[in-house]
């Protein structure tokens, strides 16, 4: 049993079912993420944990502890929002201190952890500045430091990074990591952008519709989704309707052309519809002879992202996307061409099809 | 080249924006010859006797003559007192409305009648209270029939202090709920659930956080609800007839009336009049540029 | 649901302040329309209504407050609409000057206006430090004295003016619409005419019908001033009779909710008040 359990959550508003039979069992320091579509239950599950919602059935345990029903000031979790929420009217050291100060802390024992918090945080400089006065990656800071002033068992983040400009939340994000393992602090994280889960979790779960599509590393969440649905929501992806020839040796057909794949999927037999996914960056020009899958393509068009340059495929009679990176020294195939690509067995996926 | 070049380009933008400013003439125009210059004038009559000359005996009298003392004690108190009452009652109602808990459509019908009465001021208000709280009122006859009190036994006129503030308040809570509203809805949910995260109670989140940011806005509408009843005639006049001595009931006595007639003097407390609006205007400015602040 | 579980779910706290306030707003009015109905004894009639509104004083007050109300809400249209636009156009420099003047116009009670006007407007006009008399006194001709009647009124609602239209102004950012119409070719005339004002018509609106219901209901400048207007009318029938001014009341209130619905409807409920009792 983990440090922080969640059996069987379901919760209901109304008439829609946000989240359901939701399970999973976090250990002592680690950092997990949400990641999922918007409406996928995500945020409300966090919610849920935070105490501002009320699972309708199901358990919360933490430390050994049942909290479903404690009230939100009863727990110890601390909470990052979205929009900062940082009292308008409060100093940074006045926020930092608000939960200290409501715990009835002597003096001498907030104004030392909130130095302390400040320091962690880098925030020194600001003070004694309101809120108003800083930048939102700098308000986020602040928001985190009063989350951790507390010394809260859990630290829950709500999309801390979703109001922020690209730079600062690359740049925050590793802070915030850095923290959470400086402090072992256990984490959850939510958001609906996928690099960014990948980027800081030592686990993923991916939501969708209210339940756990899969739950992994990062590593095993991006390169062996089990779903259709967390293949396409993590990273981009090719996905194309086959026919499966070979059950045992993974052999599939789409538009004629043969496929082989490493990966089997029980219960499959000769002939029947099945969905194979590729990621772009996984096909290679076919410049010498391969064992498997090398195959007929044309060249339909070029799109240049910086590091990577992507061209559009067809094989057969479907669009693939194939992803190289940019090489300035390194011809491209021309619009038009008709060429051979790659890709190793194990790049090809056979998913389930719900 | 640039030597020459720059003086030549400097007089074309100086033009350019003289020019600007003509678009924007008759508005100043006007505001000068029919709002700067006639309160002026009576500020600089303030200083005059009745001869024309120089004088500081109207600015005196101000603070010497009892009747004027006492009228602008009472303005102040009845404005203060209507302030206040009609701002607590106003924040209260406004609070039903947004983060109350009460549904949508008794929300718009609030601001509707808040918006109808904080105009419906003057003689039909006196009026509609006289038919009221009147001797012969709807309420003292239910009050007097039902519950066998006689309020006007009991000391209550409605031509007094109290029958007054009870008219005023009619368009002083109004008035607040329409600021309060938009005021109240500023304060974000996130604010509630980060104080309720950190351990806060209900009350706790109140007194710590919620009130604090919303004082300079109660504090500066109530700011705004004082000058409001200040500067009131109309309802006054037509309520009383002048048996309660206001400020704006005795400059009207000084400067138009048969009994006391000294136009000087009715001048002096016109400046007078100014200068509390004007103190409590810019209290209202300045709260409400503080909350704004915070509330973004 | 049982009642136990929505009892607990109704905000009592909320709903015992809202009931309170409707009761203040709704009590004066009933009883001034009970009172109104009650000329009679033992019959409820609308002769009250009947006498109010066939008395000629009524017809000339009213239908001279109805006038200056359009003129006023013309005039002040006609100054603060091309002012606001071309502030928020060109000279954003001189917005924070017409606010301030704007505040002036709250800072400055009705009376004192009034008797400000009196004095500039009262006495013959001549050129500054001379005795070359330009005009009488504007207040020695019913003509004069209308145009500082109305001159004032606009005073008076010029803060409430001026603050519709120039949100008006801001929320559909004038500026942008204007340099999107000059792009396609529009000329002066055809953007002010075919793409600000029919935007604006909300703002209009609603400034317009506060302005309305200023004018009407306004006593102080209209009395010092000594001009025949409905409300000092209304005063002074309230001198000598009783079921009648209650009457007329209650219809003047009936006006301005009418007026502030429209607001309601055409702005979205972002509700004004006036700031001139």
């Amino acid at each position: 049993m983990g440090y922080l359990t969640l059996s069987k959550i379901s919760k209901q508003f109304a008439d829609a079912v946000v989240v359901q039979d939701f399970n999973l069992s976090i250990e002592k320091g680690e950092f997990v993420s949400f990641l999922g579509p918007s409406g996928c239950g995500k945020t409300t599950t966090l919610r849920m944990v935070a105490g501002f919602e009320v699972p309708t059935s199901g358990q919360i345990i933490l430390d050994g502890a049942d909290i479903t029903d404690k009230a939100p000031n009863q727990r110890n979790v601390g909470m990052i929002f979205q929009a900062y929420a940082l009292f308008p009217n409060m100093t940074v050291v006045q926020n930092i201190g608000f939960g200290l100060r409501i715990r009835k802390e002597p003096e001498p024992a907030i104004k030392e952890r909130v130095a302390e918090m400040l320091s962690l945080t880098h925030l020194e400089k600001h003070a004694d500045k309101y809120p108003y006065q800083l930048s939102g990656g700098q308000q986020q800071r602040v928001a985190l430091a009063r989350a951790l002033a507390n010394h809260p068992q859990v630290l829950l983040l709500d999309e801390p990074l979703s109001a922020l400009d690209a730079k600062i939340r690359v740049s925050l994000r590793s802070e915030i990591r850095m923290i959470q393992k400086k402090l072992g602090i256990t984490a959850i994280f939510v958001t609906h952008d996928q690099e960014e889960a990948l980027s800081i979790s030592d686990r993923i779960v991916v939501m969708n519709e209210g339940r756990e599509e899969q739950v992994g590393t990062p590593f095993e969440i991006y390169n062996f989704p089990k779903t259709a649905f967390v293949a396409n929501f993590v990273g981009t992806l090719n996905t194309a309707e086959a026919e499966m020839v070979d059950p045992v040796k993974g052999i599939v057909k789409m538009d004629g052309v043969q496929f082989e794949s490493a990966n089997q999927v029980e219960g499959q037999k000769r002939g029947d519809r099945v969905s194979i996914a590729i990621r772009p960056e996984r096909f290679s020009f076919a410049s010498e002879q391969k064992k498997a899958n090398v195959v007929d393509c044309k060249i339909e068009n070029i799109t240049f992202l910086g590091s990577v340059v992507r061209i559009q495929i067809t094989i057969g009679r479907t669009k693939f996307n194939m992803d190289t990176f940019n090489n300035p020294f390194l011809e491209l195939p021309k619009i038009g061409a008709v060429t051979q690509v790659t890709c190793s067995r194990e790049a090809v996926l056979i998913l389930d099809r719900q | 080249m640039a030597q020459i070049a720059l003086p030549a380009s400097r007089r074309s933008t100086s033009t350019v924006s003289a020019k600007k400013w003509l678009g924007a003439l008759p508005f100043f125009l006007f505001a000068i010859l029919f709002l700067i210059w006639p309160s002026a004038r009576l500020m600089i009559d303030a200083f005059l006797d009745g001869q024309g000359r120089f004088t500081l005996d109207n600015l005196a009298q101000l603070f010497q003559n009892q009747t004027i003392v006492s009228s602008y004690l009472l303005s102040i108190q009845i404005s203060a007192v209507t302030a206040i009452g009609g701002g607590i009652f106003g924040f209260f109602l406004a609070y039903s409305v947004t983060i109350g808990g009460l549904p949508k459509p008794l929300r718009s019908m609030l601001i509707t009648f808040s918006a109808v009465a904080s105009n419906f001021a003057g003689v039909p208000l006196a009026f509609a209270f006289v038919a009221t709280l009147g001797r012969t009122g709807f309420i003292t006859a239910i009050l007097k029939n039902i519950f066998g009190v006689n309020i006007y036994t009991a000391g209550f006129n409605l031509y007094s202090f109290l029958g007054l503030s009870l008219t005023y308040m009619y368009f002083q809570f109004p008035l607040m709920v329409l600021i309060m509203a938009p005021a109240l809805d500023a304060l974000k949910k996130e604010w509630r659930e980060a104080a309720e995260n950190l351990g806060a109670t209900v009350f706790q989140y109140w007194w710590h956080v919620a009130l604090p940011i919303l004082m300079p806005s109660i504090l500066g509408t109530m700011f705004l609800l004082f000058a409001n009843s200040f500067g009131a005639y109309a309802t006054a006049y037509a309520l009383t007839g002048g048996s309660l001595p206001l400020i704006t009931i005795q400059l009207r006595a000084q400067i138009q009336g048969d009994v006391l007639h000294n136009p000087s003097l009715g001048y002096a407390m016109a400046m007078g009049m100014i200068i509390v609006m004007a103190v409590s205007t810019i209290g209202y400015i300045w709260l409400q540029s503080r909350s704004e602040r915070w509330l973004k | 649901m049982n009642l136990l579980s929505w009892l607990r779910k109704v905000p009592l706290w909320s709903g015992f302040w809202y009931t309170l306030g409707v009761l203040y707003f709704i009590l004066p009015l009933y009883a001034t329309l009970d009172f109104s109905l009650r000329i009679q004894r033992d019959v409820i009639s609308l002769l009250a209504y009947q006498n109010a509104f066939a008395d000629p004083g009524f017809l000339k007050t009213f239908v001279y407050s109805n006038i200056l109300a359009v003129i006023t809400i013309l005039f002040s249209l006609l100054l603060i609409v091309p002012t606001s636009y071309w502030i928020r156009l060109r000279l954003p420099e001189a917005r924070r000057i017409v606010e301030y003047v704007t505040t002036l116009a709250i800072v400055i009670p009705a009376i004192v206006m009034g008797f400000g006007l009196i004095s500039v407007y009262g006495a013959p006009i001549k050129i500054p430090f001379t005795s070359i008399q330009l005009t009488d006194s504007l207040l020695n001709s019913p003509v004069g004295t209308n145009f500082i009647v109305i001159m004032g009124y606009t005073v008076l609602a010029l803060p409430l003016m001026y603050r519709s239209v120039d949100t008006g102004m801001r929320t559909i950012d004038v500026r942008v619409l204007t340099e999107a119409a000059q792009s396609l070719g529009a000329n002066w005339f055809t953007i002010i005419v075919r793409v600000i004002l029919p935007n604006l018509r909300a703002s209009i609106l609603s400034g317009a019908l506060l302005t309305f219901a200023i004018v009407v209901g306004e006593v102080t400048i209209s009395s010092i001033l000594n001009v025949p207007a409905f409300s000092p009318y209304l005063w002074l029938m309230g001198q000598h009779k009783a079921y009648e001014p209650a009457a007329l009341s209650f219809a003047s209130f009936l006006m301005i909710w009418a007026s502030m619905g429209v607001i309601q409807i055409v702005t979205g409920g972002r509700a004004q008040a006036s700031v001139a009792h």
